[in-house]
């Protein structure tokens, strides 16, 4: 398992702050939240790169520091609780921990809404952040923008309410 | 030097620098258009059809070279990673304000201006906007009623093309139209319930917009990609890049001058003229000046009062032309801000093709035919309804294949009205010369003092209760009214610095745009403007300019200029 996620990685020089651990969890919790259906996932379209990108070159110190602790602690966690670290555990228990930092994040997006009139996600959050980019950087991939949500940049056409055809965007 | 001699010279070449150049040049004028920035390219520099994947932040933009240079511009939801390089570099172009007093500058210095970037709502004003300064005994009179400006509406929008569904509306007349683009289908929801719930009062429209919905006038009709604010190569909608100066370039009297940072007017006393435009080359940092008969200001409302204020002589000792004092005052932006967003139910089976660069008008219905017990005047609204895409899923619970099928389908509609409310002529807004500081050519800054006062913050309430009545009368879930607090400026409609108006004694202009001080010298961007109705301005703006050109050489045919 951790040979395999190792074998598939992109070539690591292009990367500039993911060492090649933090990358291969990096690749696979991205995959998880955004697998290869009958369409490719995270992975193909490469999100690895672009977060690391952010990273790098967006993210400030904090915000960086943020995501890479997060990544520290998402071991930790699998550690205590499987004995090995994350991208050794096998599929269905790295999801079960994914699936409670989603559920952390969507309660203290419940709370800040409790507490406020304004909607406010929880922007610092390690699973939220990774949530975040795994989606922007799939979605605007050519691979999201044109196998998965089939659009065109030219659409060349205008109509204000026709049928969804599920068809075409499937 | 006779080569620096011209009949006219033009300084700007955005919205209404690019119409006067193709006025005058069409009137047979050897005309010379200064404009501070850069040239441009389109088929270099328009970025339209650039998809996310080839920009290295995906459309994040460059998060911490924006941070550095561009902090004010960045406040500009319309400014993006693709184009950036159409807003100033702020380090270059600074301002100052007061504590407490923020105000925000959003500037584009190329050729073309800010009509690249402009947001083409294209409205004409009507007499209750003409007539309401003098009604409340507010400012000034305009010197002008909406029958002097109606003929130059129409000479404007055929050339430009501006597409709209007539209304028959008082308050918002009707011009040339070409054919409306749709609504769609939660748009329309909301459209039926506003007149079935406030009929004779309220009504929803399809925004009217300067893009092409057909072929017209040798340019291509729109081919909804979408974000215009890129550019767009097939010059579909309206530009003085895509349009009035490559017009004015045709009757081969046009020069155009990038990287002419202008620095002053020169005025002789005895004469009672401008003689000429003093600049700064951009590149070379020389000091050099152009000669000509007539000047139109056409800088943008702040940037043409800083050049009068920066043209002080003995007898303008505050500056050229200002010996009303009225010269940098009442200033006005649109308040923006106020509305409401929810969700429209129904329709799940349906979606709208292509990328509408356009939205929906709710055209002004406060102080229209009753007058409303809390402020003066009123506001319209934009908007647009949409189905959500896949970036709700970051709000989203779940991750998967199930997850990545469901927010790769469009979501919910979600329909938001927002509010543009007219501003009040203040004295007290205003704008003078920061001489502690100065920008990258050497030119002092602008010191603006300009807030919102309390008819604004009430027309922002207002926005925000009656959006809501709208979405919740066509039976919108999860309505969220809410108000911004907006800094001026934000809206990018300044102007008033220079006002016209009929006694030289209390504004800047005349019914003209002619300098009651110097009548060789007009102004017709939005430093003119005696009040500012709630339409966005720019149509105004270009109908003004075409009208004091054709006033000004009618004037110098005569010999009276």
């Amino acid at each position: 398992m951790f040979q395999a996620a190792h074998e598939q990685l992109p070539e690591q020089s292009v990367l500039r702050t993911l060492n090649p651990h933090q990358n291969a969890m990096v690749t696979t919790i991205s995959e998880i939240i955004i697998p290869q259906t009958d369409t490719p996932g995270a992975k193909a379209a490469r999100v690895n790169e672009f977060i690391d990108l952010i990273l790098t070159e967006w993210y400030d110190e904090e915000e960086k520091s943020i995501f890479l602790t997060g990544l520290t602690e998402v071991d930790t966690r699998t550690r205590d609780l499987f004995g090995k670290d994350f991208i050794d555990c096998a599929e269905k228990l790295q999801a079960e921990i994914l699936r409670v930092l989603d559920d952390e994040v969507a309660e203290a997006r419940g709370e800040v809404r409790r507490g406020s009139s304004r909607r406010r996600p929880p922007e610092r959050d390690f699973f939220f952040m990774i949530k975040q980019l795994t989606l922007i950087g799939y979605y605007t991939s050519q691979i999201g923008f044109e196998q998965e949500l089939h659009s065109e940049i030219i659409p060349a056409r205008h109509a204000g309410c026709v049928p969804l055809d599920e068809e075409a965007t499937k | 030097m006779a080569t620096n001699t011209y009949d006219a010279i033009v300084v700007g070449s955005g919205i209404t620098g690019g119409w006067a150049a193709k006025e005058l040049g069409e009137k047979g004028l050897q005309t010379l258009v200064l404009e501070a920035g850069r040239p441009i390219d389109p088929d270099q520099d328009y970025a339209e059809h650039v998809p996310e994947w080839e920009v290295r932040f995906r459309g994040m933009s460059d998060r911490k070279k924006v941070q550095e240079n561009q902090p004010v511009q960045e406040t500009c939801t319309g400014m993006d990673e693709w184009n950036s390089k159409f807003f100033v570099n702020d380090k270059q172009n600074p301002y100052t304000t007061e504590p407490g007093k923020p105000f925000l500058w959003i500037r584009g210095r190329q050729v073309g201006g800010r009509s690249i970037i402009w947001g083409r709502q294209s409205y004409r004003w009507s007499d209750l906007d003409f007539e309401a300064n003098q009604r409340e005994g507010l400012g000034v009179d305009w010197p002008i009623r909406y029958q002097d400006i109606a003929p130059w509406y129409d000479h404007v929008e055929d050339f430009i093309g501006v597409s709209g569904q007539r209304e028959g509306l008082p308050q918002l007349p009707d011009g040339h139209f070409l054919p409306p683009m749709e609504l769609n289908c939660a748009e329309v929801v909301v459209r039926d319930a506003v007149a079935k719930y406030f009929p004779g009062e309220r009504l929803m429209t399809i925004g009217r917009t300067a893009i092409l919905t057909q072929p017209h006038n040798g340019r291509a009709a729109c081919h909804y990609c979408g974000p215009c604010a890129r550019g767009c190569i097939t010059r579909s909608y309206f530009s003085s890049l895509n349009s009035t100066l490559p017009a004015a370039l045709r009757t081969g009297k046009v020069t155009v001058r990038p990287h002419s940072v202008v620095h002053s007017l020169i005025f002789d006393a005895k004469k009672r003229k401008i003689t000429g435009v003093r600049i700064i080359d951009g590149q070379t940092r020389d000091t050099i000046e152009f000669r000509a008969k007539i000047v139109f200001l056409c800088a943008s409302a702040l940037e043409s009062a800083r050049i009068l204020l920066n043209s002080s002589t003995t007898e303008f000792p505050n500056g050229l032309a200002n010996s009303s004092g009225e010269l940098g005052r009442n200033i006005m932006d649109h308040c923006m801000g106020g509305g409401a967003r929810g969700r429209i139910p129904g329709n799940e089976d349906h979606i709208s093709l292509g990328n509408r660069p356009n939205g929906i008008y709710v055209p002004r219905f406060r102080n229209v035919k009753q007058k409303h017990p809390l402020f003066l005047r009123g506001y319209g609204f934009q908007g647009s309804a949409a189905r959500t895409k896949w970036e709700r899923g970051t709000e989203m619970r779940g991750f998967g294949a199930e997850f990545k099928h469901t927010i790769s389908r469009p979501g919910p509609w979600i329909m938001t009205l927002g509010g543009f409310g007219e501003c009040l002529p203040n004295h007290e807004n205003f704008i003078e010369l920061d001489k502690t500081k100065l920008d990258a050519w050497g030119i002092p800054v602008l010191r603006i003092s300009c807030v919102w006062r309390e008819n604004e913050r009430a027309l922002l309430k207002d926005m925000s209760i009656t959006a809501a009545e709208m979405l919740s009368a066509a039976g919108a879930r999860d309505i969220e009214p809410y108000i911004e607090d907006n800094a001026p400026g934000l809206t990018i409609h300044e102007m008033g610095t220079a006002r016209m108006g009929r006694d030289p004694k209390t504004s800047v202009l005349n019914a003209h745009n002619q300098a009651h001080d110097a009548n060789n010298l007009f102004i017709t961007d939005g430093a003119c403007m005696t009040s500012s109705s709630c339409v966005n301005p720019s149509l105004t703006y270009m109908a003004l300019t075409a009208r004091a050109c054709d006033y000004a050489v009618s004037q110098m045919k005569r010999g009276e200029i």
